[in-house]
């Protein structure tokens, strides 16, 4: 039972992880088709900048804020420099933004240097509670709790503010919103930073969850964060919560039971998926 | 009606090249050089492969790494388990490249229906997937740590390795030339162009799509084998995304859609890579080379689509079709097509 | 006579390699329905695409209101009065009604409530199914919501692309009797096949034919012109 509990939690706090990394991702990819490969190069520059300034100034929520801003930062020359010259040619697309994905990864080891780079757990947040015979780190519940929190937030604008149903009204039929009046890449330019923030958030949140960083961590989050927005629907933002905790979990109790299979069964999800359900799981046919 | 003439001139100016290169090694006596244009020639034939997929079927692959793994490693275990012998070479290459085609069949079939942009991911997931299998799968692989193995007793000599790789690579040349400019190719082309008119003019294009990727994958297997055997070392890093991203650099800068190109592409990133990593021993800036090739990649994507060989060919068009408007279309004639 | 609203003079359009307007002449007055006319493929759709700006013009010129709208973004054409009604209704299918209509709202004040209050009223169907998601409503309730939505985004000029197509006879006359109401506070430009509708409500013509204005005039003349309705539509 407490093996189970733990499981959970651990699965949970992964899978919120990606959830932050993939729903930017699945929001940018939704309203302009977009598809930034260069998405996990702000996870480790939001891991890195979040990590050193922490460790600067001792503290770890401005550690997240300056994650948070690099992220920004980053997410407008993004989108400006390396999204906007190839705008609506999807193959340049996918090659460039892969292309400034070595770039950010390569600054990485320029500007921090180029080995492992080991971070602590926040005092405030380290240790376990102990109930009965299940031990919950703090650190967990914390990812998790804020996990919620970002979802519970962006969940709010998406359905009740106007500026959330533009978006939303946009990864359904862009060409439609224009037709209200409204400049969509201005929207969009606004939701790509914005989801860059997210990254980079899960960047630095990630950090002292795992104890260190690296330059080539980015890469292999953004596949993982890719597997999800397959599995939850490009597009869908309660998809990618949905498959991010799906993904989560299913890696968390196959690590432990079936170590070998454990990256293996979230591609297993995804082909599955692709094959009965290409659009994924949550997204609707455009009406 | 220039197009015959233009050929044979192109052709002729292939064999001039051809024949400098067999007659390289005997005049340069330089081991180094002769390995370094050895590897240039396989990353070439890698290349070529890629933009079967790239340039002339216009689907972006992040996976062509497993292929190229794939024939690394069935080389270097056969020549290692076996005896290492000439005939052992020769099955290796063939078994990989009967799994690299089996392979990218089951993936294309699997992946090639979707768009681009999936297709992309799923291809960078599943050889993702390949490489954790390969590091997981320690008893075969040997991981991240490798294995060194003997190379067949006639490569000792590398001039002899050198002119049987040049000699594949003008073989794969022929072949893909001719399957590019056969009626399937033509019919890929058309894909690259319109997909969705191809599909309507009543052409199966998945069943073109898995075609070259099929093609594709086993000559990317073909230029792993022979990858494997002038290292006479293999690790996990045949797999990697690097290998990928070789390949689409050199095809990006050399010129989608040429074949030349991407072999000009292998020249200059193969000798990039070898010179600035020497200079990375007295400027260690250099060690991060990659971001120089990022940025350049990035600018030629934007500013510079067609590649090396694309823009002279443009450029090469340009002038004749303007030598041609000038001697044969009337002034006025003239005036009306330049508006 | 009235100022001209709306004028497209010798537009060209390309599609990527395909020219598919070649000349198309085309003007709406204010206060009136002009209706767009032509076989399938004549570029009716496209001529309406390329006013809002979503296909624009490669050759000619759009004027609106006597401004030069012709390379405008989309979303500048819209702001300025024009409202679009596409063939596919383009509904927001996993936003409700209301969300539908409160993307489409510009501001909030007296003058909105008001525009609001007239449509609901004109299409009390909408009233009806306010909190329900735009993908389940029926064929003439979406295309209800999307001529709604289209005019409440202040608009001066609505593009409408065949309202009728698809919906059921009675449908339609609800459909109808909606534009002639909506003439009166706005201008209509209209595609339409279904002639019946075309000439009961529309009080100009426009013939296109293979991507050309052919013929332009009052609709009065069309109805008593078999030979014209034959050669270029089809029927009479």
């Amino acid at each position: 039972m407490d093996l189970i509990f733990s499981l959970i939690i651990n699965g949970l706090a992964t899978g919120m992880l990606i959830f932050l990394l993939a729903s930017g991702l699945t929001l940018i990819f939704g309203l302009m088709h977009v598809l930034n490969f260069a998405h996990g190069g702000l996870f480790v520059w939001g891991a890195y900048a979040g990590v050193f300034s922490y460790a600067y100034s001792g503290s770890f929520i401005v550690g997240i804020i300056v994650a948070i801003l690099t992220g920004l930062v980053f997410g407008f020359i993004t989108e400006k420099l390396i999204i906007t010259p190839v705008y609506g040619n999807l193959v340049q697309q996918i090659l460039i933004t892969l292309g400034f994905m070595l770039v950010l990864q390569e600054m990485i080891k320029v500007v921090f240097g180029p080995n492992v780079v080991a971070v602590k757990v926040p005092e405030l947040l380290a240790g376990s509670w102990q109930l009965g015979d299940i031990i919950i780190i703090k650190y967990r519940i914390f990812i998790i709790f804020f996990g919620f929190i970002i979802f519970g937030l962006f969940h709010y604008m998406l359905t009740r503010t106007k500026i959330g149903l533009v978006v939303r009204a946009g990864v359904m039929n862009s060409e439609m919103v224009q037709a209200l009046g409204i400049n969509i890449k201005r929207i969009f330019l606004v939701v790509f930073m914005t989801g860059s923030a997210l990254a980079a958030l899960a960047g630095v949140l990630f950090a002292p969850y795992s104890g260190a960083i690296y330059a080539e961590l980015g890469m292999e989050f953004a596949i993982m964060a890719f597997i999800v927005v397959v599995i939850g629907g490009m597009g869908s933002f309660q998809g990618s919560l949905f498959a991010a905790i799906l993904v989560g979990l299913a890696g968390s109790f196959m690590a432990y039971y079936v170590p070998y299979l454990s990256l293996a069964v979230n591609m297993i999800i995804m082909v599955v998926v692709l094959i009965f359900r290409p659009q994924g799981l949550f997204t609707t046919a455009k009406g | 009606m220039n197009k015959p003439i233009l050929l044979s001139r192109s052709n002729i100016f292939l064999f001039i090249i051809v024949l400098a290169l067999i007659a390289f090694p005997f005049v340069m006596d330089s081991r180094t050089l002769t390995i370094l244009v050895t590897q240039i020639l396989i990353f070439g034939i890698l290349a070529m492969s890629y933009d079967i997929l790239l340039g002339y079927t216009g689907i972006v692959s992040f996976g062509h790494a497993m292929f190229f793994g794939i024939g690394a490693y069935c080389t270097a275990i056969m020549l290692n388990d076996f005896e290492s012998t000439i005939f052992v070479f020769i099955g290796s290459i063939a078994v990989g490249m009967v799994i690299a085609g089996i392979l990218s069949f089951i993936v294309g079939l699997l992946t090639l229906r979707l768009k681009s942009h999936f297709f992309a991911m799923l291809t960078m997931a599943i050889s993702g997937l390949l490489l954790v299998v390969a590091e997981k799968w320690r008893s075969v692989t040997k991981g991240n740590d490798g294995f060194t193995f003997k190379a067949p007793e006639v490569f000792k000599d590398r001039i002899v390795f050198y002119l049987v790789v040049l000699a594949l690579i003008v073989i794969v040349f022929i072949v893909l030339k001719r399957f590019v400019n056969s009626p399937l190719g033509r019919v890929l082309i058309a894909v690259r162009e319109n997909e969705q008119r191809t599909k309507s003019l009543g052409f199966k294009t998945l069943y073109y799509k898995v075609i070259a990727s099929v093609l594709a994958g086993v000559i990317a297997s073909l230029a792993g084998s022979l990858y494997a055997v002038s290292l006479r070392f293999v690790n996990t890093a045949v797999l990697t995304m690097e290998i990928t991203l070789d390949a689409l650099l050199m095809t990006i800068i050399g010129g989608v859609g040429t074949l030349i190109g991407p072999l000009v592409g292998a020249v200059v990133i193969e000798s990039a890579q070898h010179y600035l990593s020497g200079l990375a021993r007295d400027f260690p800036i250099f060690e991060r080379w990659i971001i120089f090739f990022g940025i350049i990649y990035i600018l030629a994507v934007i500013f510079f689509p067609k590649g090396i060989v694309g823009t002279i060919q443009a450029k090469y068009f340009q002038w004749k079709d303007k030598k041609a408007q000038l001697n044969v279309v009337p002034l006025s004639k003239n005036k009306e097509s330049s508006k | 006579m009235m100022e001209s609203l709306l004028k497209l003079d010798n537009i060209n359009t390309h599609i990527g390699q395909y020219h598919i307007l070649q000349g198309v002449h085309f003007e709406a007055k204010e206060g009136e329905v002009s209706v767009l006319l032509g076989r399938n493929g004549a570029g009716k759709t496209t001529t309406l695409k390329t006013i809002i700006g979503l296909t624009p013009a490669t050759a000619g010129s759009v004027t609106f209101l006597n401004q030069d709208i012709t390379k405008k973004p989309t979303y500048d054409i819209a702001n300025l009065g024009i409202g679009y009604v596409p063939e596919d209704q383009g509904v927001f299918a996993d936003l409700t009604v209301e969300e539908n209509i409160k993307v489409a709202m510009r501001k909030e004040n007296d003058e909105s409530k008001e525009k609001l209050e007239y449509v609901l009223n004109l299409f009390p169907d909408l009233k009806k199914f306010w909190k329900k998601a735009g993908g389940n409503l029926s064929g003439g309730q979406k295309q209800m919501l999307a001529m709604a939505r289209a005019f409440v985004n202040d608009s001066k000029l609505l593009l409408i692309d065949e309202p009728s197509k698809g919906l059921a006879p009675i449908v339609i006359e609800k459909v109808m009797e909606a534009i002639v109401e909506m003439k009166k506070q706005t201008s209509i430009v209209l595609v339409e096949q279904n002639f019946y509708m075309a000439s009961k409500i529309g009080d100009t013509f426009t013939l296109i034919d293979d991507g050309r204005t052919v013929r332009h005039g009052e609709m009065k003349e069309l109805i008593e012109d078999d030979e014209l309705k034959h050669k270029y539509l089809g029927i009479g």
